[in-house]
């Protein structure tokens, strides 16, 4: 009797561990069915660019099914962080370029040789490589590009007197046009300062004032100090911002998504500064404001001459990579191949209306609007975008310091001391040096 | 015939009995088995979902850890690091101020239950309204206490609309505004917790030494110092106990929704600086650190408090 009952248990035992492996719960390349591709992403793009992703993959690829695991963008590290450190969930996932990827980068498989294959026809994938070289190791591969302009209104600029052909295109010239706007009533700079989204777009813009390219890298290796003085000219630039009245008196209390971004969208502003792809780009402005009253430049020179001052503070936009501990690297390996192939990349001006990595997509694709066809020619000179080498520490003292500065209540210069101790905070930075 | 529960005389030069085993009876046995068992559950709760994060986060606290990559041994660097650390310092000192406020938890809702228990004009409708608030998800009430605490928003409008307009302040945007509108909206989120549990205590008491007091001419006041409080005593430090440590690891969500720790560091709390050190700044060695800190810091203020409510809860009142 007891045989006969432990038979049976074994047997239900082996018929459930069959069908659990038939499920996909079993290695690389399933010959029974398709496979089932977990995917997290917060949806860059928006959710039909990824409805369209889905459908598009599984009809060129029937042994692939993909399941998105789609986190809003602001909650995604509270989502992805216990997947990484029990080193289980999604077989690809989605992480910005540059010290964001850099610092979960123990979560994916390493591209190797392939990443030239891969990611052949991009322009660009530099950021998606360890220090940005990619003659180093690659996680994985973006397909949009990224990067930040300032995005203006012109019929706020026509009512404070000034040419909204012409926007600013120096400091003071900046400083003039936020006088007359506010002379009419009206904010400057849409700007929320709560949260690092201003470090991210802001700083590098000042930045590229004061910095060359070698001094974004040393900035990466935490080898350029935040005592130095072109890291300090920084700082007192992105404090006149605040402290001359430039933008909105309630800056240290509001976050720049949807708050800032808001004050714009509702043509209580003259300018904002933000990116040119994703969320708050030239799309959905133009939507709220109308395409005809969208212009977009790039941010006033401080110094016209400084070598990057002309130049376009581009990354690359979300990168995705196959994880370590995925049973399914083949599958996930096809998938992200794909995201930066062509076809990907058409899907991505139709539905995302973002800026294209892929070199051959169809350029008879690409939006018409005014501001889309402005940013082309200001990503044509692109350089190292400053914002994104900063670790996780440095973004937040930049942040909360704006805040505390645009109070009055704290300096500059005490300030710049908080950067360097969360310089020296910086696990990932500490490493590297 | 009647049956006497007197104990037998002992005669008083009997030999003492010599002392018995305790007989092992089945059934006792048979009842121990079963109380285990039932303990068992909760006991394996406590220590799986208790214990070991507990014994875990000790652990991680004393390694050093580069995003979420492979970690080492730290000894106690992350516990010196924590003594250097302005925005530790800060956050703690932060906790502090909030903790201050924690009279105001306490005496409001009492004198909220005790309104309502003495059957005042709506009492039926504000008892039930009093505890609408703590059924809102707290990062709801974050949300929709931004749009409230705008400097354009509706708070500040009827400031302005009924002739207060120095009041009008930007609630979130100052050093020490920002964290006291903060604790105000976590007040206002729980408070109706408080006039429940104050509600239940107050059924305890007799009506008629309320109706006593008040015929002897006591006041709202009087009654409610010399009457209530002394008569409820086990329940004010039941939840002084809940809101002392609650005030220190119940706020993460409104931070997270209003002021997610600003402006600079005005609002930040230990709880949230574990929150970013370990999943922003993926520090987690020194996030754990911060967290059992904040653990101890907890710990202590609450096995004072449980202390005190014992002392206070077991004194018979005068």
């Amino acid at each position: 009797m007891f045989r006969r009952s432990l038979a049976g248990a074994l047997a239900a035992g082996m018929a459930a561990a069959a069908l659990l492996t038939g499920c996909g719960g079993g290695g690389d390349d399933a010959t029974d069915g398709p496979v089932t591709l977990k995917v997290l992403t917060w949806e860059p793009g928006g959710t039909e660019y990824w409805k369209q992703v889905k459908t598009s993959f599984e009809a060129g690829h029937p042994n692939i099914k993909l399941e998105m695991q789609s986190v809003p963008f602001d909650k995604y590290p509270e989502v992805q962080g216990p997947y990484i450190t029990s080193q289980s969930g999604p077989d690809v996932m989605a992480n910005n370029a540059g010290l964001e990827l850099f610092d979960r980068r123990g979560a994916y498989v390493p591209l190797g040789d392939k990443a030239a294959e891969i990611t052949k026809d991009l322009v660009t994938y530099s950021g998606a490589c360890e220090g940005f070289d990619t003659s180093k190791t690659c996680y994985g591969v973006p397909f949009s590009y990224q990067g930040n302009v300032l995005y203006y209104n012109k019929a706020v600029l026509t009512a404070a007197g000034l040419d909204p052909e012409k926007p600013p295109a120096t400091w003071d010239e900046f400083g003039a046009a936020c006088d007359a706007v506010k002379k009419a009533g009206k904010t400057c700079l849409a700007l929320g300062l709560s949260g690092t989204f201003p470090a991210y777009w802001d700083f590098p813009e000042i930045a590229r004032n004061y910095l060359t390219e070698d001094d974004i890298r040393a900035l990466l290796a935490g080898k350029l100090s935040w005592k130095d003085p072109k890291l300090v000219a920084v700082l007192e630039k992105l404090a006149e911002i605040t402290t001359k009245g430039w933008a909105n008196k309630n800056a240290p209390s509001i976050t720049m998504l949807p708050d800032g971004a808001d004050i714009f969208q509702r043509g209580d502003a003259a300018f904002a500064g933000t990116i040119i792809s994703d969320a708050v780009n030239w799309e959905a402005f133009g939507k709220a404001l109308g395409d005809d009253k969208l212009g977009v430049t790039r941010w006033p020179a401080i110094d016209p001459a400084a070598p990057l001052a002309q130049k376009f503070s581009g990354i690359e936009g979300a990168v995705y990579g196959v994880t370590q501990w995925s049973q399914k690297k083949q599958a996930g390996l096809e998938f992200i191949t794909w995201l930066a192939g062509k076809e990907n990349g058409e899907l991505w001006v139709k539905y995302g209306k973002g800026q294209p990595l892929n070199k051959n997509v169809d350029k008879a694709l690409l939006p018409s609007s005014p501001a889309f066809l402005k940013i082309q020619e200001l990503v044509a000179q692109p350089t190292l975008h400053a914002g994104v080498m900063l670790s996780g520490p440095e973004a937040d003292a930049l942040a909360r310091g704006w805040q505390q500065v645009t109070l009055g209540q704290l300096t500059v210069d005490k300030w710049a001391e908080q950067m360097q101790q969360a310089l020296e905070r910086s696990p990932t930075k500490k490493q590297t040096k | 015939m009647t049956i006497s529960t007197a104990p037998e005389p002992v005669a008083a030069d009997a030999p003492p009995a010599p002392r018995r085993r305790r007989a092992h009876r089945p059934g006792q046995a048979r009842e121990w088995w079963l109380g285990a068992a039932l303990v068992l559950p909760a006991l394996v709760l406590v220590v799986l979902f208790k214990l070991v994060p507990l014994v875990r986060g000790v652990l991680t606290s004393f390694e050093a850890s580069s995003g979420f990559g492979g970690s080492e041994f730290a000894g106690a660097d992350n516990y010196t690091r924590m003594l250097d650390d302005p925005m530790v310092r800060t956050s703690f000192r932060n906790a502090l101020l909030v903790v201050a406020t924690l009279p105001v938890w306490i005496v409001i809702p009492l004198v909220l239950a005790l309104l309502i228990h003495q059957r005042s004009p709506g009492w039926k409708f504000f008892r039930a309204v009093y505890f609408v608030p703590y059924t809102i998800a707290p990062i709801v009430v974050g949300i929709m206490f931004r749009q409230i605490l705008a400097p354009d928003g509706p708070l500040n409008a009827l400031l302005r609309g009924v002739g207060l307009q120095p009041l009008a302040i930007e609630w979130l945007n100052g050093r020490y505004s920002a964290l006291f509108s903060l604790v105000a909206v976590a007040l206002w989120s729980f408070f109706g917790l408080g006039v429940m549990t104050y509600l239940a205590g107050l059924a305890t008491i007799p009506e008629e030494t309320l109706e006593a007091a008040y015929l002897d001419g006591a006041g709202f006041w009087r009654r409610l110092f010399s009457v209530v409080v002394p008569m409820l005593r086990p329940t004010v430090a039941y939840w002084s106990v809940l809101c002392a440590s609650g005030v220190l690891i119940w706020l993460f969500p409104l931070i997270y929704a209003l002021t997610q720790g600003g402006p600079g560091d005005a609002t930040m709390l230990p709880e949230y600086l574990v929150f970013l050190t370990t999943f922003q700044f993926l520090d987690r060695g020194y996030g754990s650190a911060i967290g059992i800190a904040l653990f101890v810091f907890v710990a202590v203020l609450s096995i004072f408090s449980v202390r005190h409510m014992f002392t206070e809860g077991t004194r018979k009142p005068r």
